[in-house]
């Protein structure tokens, strides 16, 4: 033992040398510092490089994995459907009728009305519930028609719902009805009576609208109620809603069940539930499935290629490029229905209720499906969430669908955006500690002159002293910036920038690019013996970045993903302007960064329109999220660049 | 002097008549056969949830097989954990069927589950095993079986490495089975028995549990859950190996789950060519044994077991 003891002690010399081992270790963090200080813009490039990259590689063929079903309980695909065309007669008889509505501009109240005629005809119990929502300088009303069928032999604690709204989600709801869609549901209402085996309860809605007649629904259902709606309150009750169905079924007839599943903002339904469907659309009723409506040119070869016309043909030829056009353009749809928290259908109007739904979305065509296949699609698919003993969640909540059957965990994707937050919350460190610290050239003392300029020139000591960092300056212009942005949203979401869209977007832009450079004159700079201010304003930004694109990550990756990118290069290499620089240069360079934050008040008048939309009546908080944090954090990095350092 | 020789002739024909009579008696009690007077069994499903249904259609297979067979309801302990027939999601309500063709409804006529739902448990299956019940359970709840008993214990779930899931949330080990079976071997039993001296007195008897016990297992891995009996006259099966699943047989597409796994599947329709009379062997049950059919590799434990399996009837057990 001592031996052993005395062994360990001469390796330990030998490593460590000798002396006291406290000096040693000291000398050795410094020196680990010294390395990681000199390595840091070797290390922020590479964690930008890899994180970018690996962005840019998420859509390979090379990633991924296959669907599977995870929840045993849910049997897929194990019934046999006995939806026929006696069912489909009667949904063509409710089709005619809807058609005869739509022909003599039916009002809201009328078309509920009949479909509360059909249930009540049923012996199902059914009622309408008129909503109105104040959004935006607009007054949107309607009227929602709602039935319960009761569980006949159970006691009804938890619901299906099975939902058609009025209005398609083509377009996203550019007016295209959705009459095949509603008469399904009629249909499916009266088939589905006729047997005793459902566990739960089963609530078919036919809501107004595209969104807004469900939003309205669906928080009355959970006793939810926002200062802009006035909703009926809902005369019957049932129980928990675990899993809902909505059909969304514009045109004549189909090819292809296309999957929606994006929520508000940016929630996903279980994956169980997509894969369910999938799988029992596929094999039980020969329909098949898509991610939203991409049809693959590989499978039907009139649909022009993904790959831009100036591609090389090699290229565009070779199946793994194929491939990866195919997965960027699911993906780079799911990112922009994430990023924005917008929905891509009403079904994204029930995650937030912790209710996991998809819309199955019947692709137009002359093709062969019709009410047949989708109603034996909609009854498997029913009998399989009836088989559900609690909420769905064994599957993921986190996933990129990169095709039908093929998905990503979050493993595979989350990391690009935490490399690049990483970045630059190392560059903020840096900058912090750059700041801190001031070198001075020491002289020599005077002593022969052809000497000394041999000595001058070698003895040049490079001095470092440690210099006082205004904090409390940059925190206020920080929290002005974001009170600025407050007060942009609240303009751009009242009625005066609603009434000309286009043209008070320019107004607000050039408004708010001025205030912060007015301003921007009274801030006093700091003294010389004192960081600049623009020098631990870049600091906080870039830190405050980070933690707002790694903490977003986890909750929305599209929209970490998307700051990642419009933040990350931006921010980290604002330049600070010398003081010496002249006005006009950094003027400039603020203007590039205004452009950056306010741009899209100028360039994306209809998207600024969506989301204000989206905030007023779905409370989805990308609009706010944009003007009170995205803004002025681009703002900041402009000031860093404008302010004289 | 005629008195007394009367005497002795009627003594010696009635010693010769003993005589007799002892050679046939002694030959039917004394052949190789099994020993028991009774016979018990217990039918034990312990999951729960539509989706295994297959597990109670298992267990009520197994028995009809046996009520059919013989064994009355007063001799069997059916435990189901979960009522498959009443479910809402059953399109056939009241109905349990254990193949796709429906033409045997094992759920008909006079059913008695005597532990039902929630009460098949762990330690409810080890108290009516080795006997310690509360005195407030009824008598159709007690295993009341003495050492002339032939006992079968029939057992399905989902099962694993010397372990079977009771009711989602806990397990029964191997070594508990066999520790309770051990129980049941060493059990000394009291017995109202009031002797002719003393009509109030009570006797202790010392008597086992049972004559000999059968052990059947269909889960996955099952035959591990008898790898730890060290009982003597138990004789146990089970349907897959270590590291082996066990399969269901056949999925209704009315009903929408799977309705019988393999194994119990090919035992039943083996059993269906047993009748009382039946001279089949245990030997010829596990002949029938086929792996491929059954897509696992169903074993035997006769090692505990004092007669050849060729010499012990089927109908020892399910009779």
């Amino acid at each position: 033992m001592g031996k052993v003891q005395d062994v360990l002690r001469k390796v330990k010399q030998k490593l460590r040398g000798d002396g006291n081992p406290t000096v040693a270790k000291i000398r050795r963090q410094r020196a680990l510092r010294d390395r990681l200080w000199r390595g840091l813009p070797f290390i922020r490039l590479l964690l930008f490089t890899v994180g970018y990259v690996w962005m840019l590689v998420i859509p390979s063929s090379q990633l991924g994995q296959g669907t599977y079903i995870d929840e045993n309980a849910l049997q897929p695909g194990q019934v046999n459907m006995y939806w026929n065309w006696e069912e489909v007669h009667r949904a063509d008889q409710i089709l005619a009728d809807l058609e005869q509505l739509r022909d003599r501009n039916a009002t809201s109240d009328e078309i509920a009305q009949y479909s509360v005629a059909v249930f009540e005809k049923l012996g199902i119990p059914a009622r309408t519930q008129r909503y109105s929502f104040d959004a935006v300088g607009q007054v949107i009303n309607g009227t929602n028609a709602y039935a319960v069928l009761q569980s006949p032999r159970a006691s009804g604690t938890e619901a299906i719902i099975i939902s058609a709204s009025w209005l398609s989600r083509t377009g996203e709801g550019d007016g295209t009805l959705n009459l095949r869609g509603v008469s399904t549901v009629l249909a499916l209402a009266e088939y589905l009576k006729k047997y005793s085996l459902w566990a739960k309860d089963l609530v078919f809605v036919i809501s107004d609208g595209y969104l807004d007649g469900m939003q309205a629904f669906i928080s009355t259902y959970h006793g939810e109620s926002q200062s802009n709606m006035r909703a009926e309150p809902l005369s019957l009750q049932s129980g928990v809603v675990w899993t809902a169905l909505n059909i969304d079924y514009p045109g004549h007839s189909f090819s292809h069940l296309g999957l929606f599943f994006d929520g508000l903002n940016g929630r996903l339904p279980n994956q169980d539930l997509l894969n369910s469907v999938s799988l029992i659309s596929r094999h039980s009723a020969g329909v098949p499935i898509l991610i939203y409506d991409h049809i693959d040119p590989r499978e039907a070869r009139n649909l022009p290629s993904l790959l831009p016309s100036w591609f090389p043909k090699a290229l565009k030829e070779n199946p793994d490029v194929q491939e990866y056009a195919a997965r960027a353009r699911n993906i780079y749809r799911q990112v922009n229905y994430q990023a924005r928290g917008a929905a891509s259908g009403v079904h994204g109007l029930f995650h937030q209720f912790r209710i996991d739904a998809i819309t199955l979305f019947a692709v137009p065509a002359n093709g062969p499906h019709g009410f047949h296949a989708l109603g034996r699609v909609l009854e498997s698919s029913l009998r399989t969430c009836n088989n559900l003993l609690e909420r769905l969640h064994a599957s993921f909540f986190f996933y990129l669908l990169v095709g039908p059957g093929l998905f990503m965990k979050i493993g595979s994707y989350l990391p690009s955006a935490i490399l690049v937050g990483t970045a630059m919350l190392f560059s903020g460190l840096g900058e912090w500690i750059n700041a801190g610290w001031i070198h001075s050239i020491a002289q020599p003392a005077q002593g022969d002159h052809e000497e000394n300029k041999k000595v001058a020139t070698q003895a040049a000591v490079v001095k470092w002293r440690t210099r006082h960092r205004p904090v409390l300056q940059p925190i206020v212009i920080m929290v002005l910036t974001h009170l600025l942005g407050a007060l942009l949203f609240f303009l751009v979401s009242s009625s005066w920038f609603s009434a000309r869209r286009t043209m008070n977007g320019i107004v607000l832009f050039l408004a708010f690019s001025a205030i912060p450079l007015a301003l921007s004159q009274v801030v006093p700079p700091s003294p010389a013996s004192h960081a600049s201010i623009p020098a631990v304003l870049k600091a906080f930004n870039l830190c405050f970045a980070s933690a707002l694109i790694s903490i977003t990550a986890v909750l929305n990756f599209p929209l970490a993903a998307t700051l990642a990118v419009l933040l990350g290069l931006p921010l980290t290499f604002a330049p600070t302007s010398p003081p010496a620089s002249p006005v006009p240069s950094r003027v400039a360079k603020y203007a590039a960064y205004a452009t950056l934050a306010l741009g899209w008040l100028v360039f994306c008048p209809e998207e600024v329109r969506k989301a204000v939309w989206n905030w007023e009546v779905l409370r989805v908080w990308f609009a706010p999220f944009v003007c009170v944090v995205y803004v002025p954090l681009v703002l900041q990095a402009g000031l860093v660049s404008l302010l004289p350092s | 002097m005629l008195t007394l020789f009367r005497l002795a002739f009627l003594a010696s024909c009635l010693l010769y008549l003993v005589q007799a009579q002892a050679e046939p008696v002694a030959e039917f009690f004394g052949r190789q056969g099994s020993s028991h007077t009774n016979n018990w069994a217990v039918l034990v499903c312990s999951s729960r949830y539509w989706f295994n249904y297959r597990h109670m259609a298992n267990a009520l297979g197994m028995y009809r097989t046996v009520k059919r067979l013989g064994i009355p309801d007063s001799n069997i302990i059916l435990m189901l954990a979960d009522d498959a027939a009443c479910n809402p999601r059953n399109k056939f309500p009241g109905c349990v069927y254990s193949s796709s063709a429906k033409t045997l409804d094992l759920y008909g006529d006079n059913i008695e589950v005597d532990y039902r739902g929630y009460e098949v448990t762990v330690e409810n299956f080890l108290r009516v095993l080795t006997g310690r019940v509360e005195p407030s359970v009824p008598r159709s709840k007690r295993l009341l079986t003495d050492d002339r008993s032939n006992v079968f214990i029939y057992m399905t779930g989902h099962g694993g490495n010397e372990f079977l899931k009771f009711q989602d949330s806990e397990e029964i080990s191997a070594f508990d089975i066999a520790d309770a079976v051990a129980q049941m071997w060493e059990k000394k039993r009291q017995v109202y028995l009031p002797s002719l001296s003393a009509p109030t007195d009570r006797v202790l008897n010392a008597c086992t549990r049972y004559n000999e016990l059968f052990f059947m297992i269909d889960t996955c891995q099952a035959n591990t859950m008898y790898s730890k009996f060290y009982s003597p006259n138990v004789l146990a099966t089970g349907s897959s190996v270590i590291h082996e699943n066990s399969y269901s047989h056949e999925n209704d597409r009315d009903i929408g789950v799977a309705v019988i796994d393999s194994y119990t599947h090919y035992v039943l329709e083996y059993m269906e060519s047993i009748n009382k009379t039946s001279q089949a062997t245990m030997q010829d049950l596990f002949d029938t044994y086929d792996p491929a059919k059954i897509h696992s590799h169903p074993g035997v434990r006769p090692d505990l077991f004092p007669r050849s399996l060729r010499d012990t009837l089927v109908t020892d057990f399910f009779g």
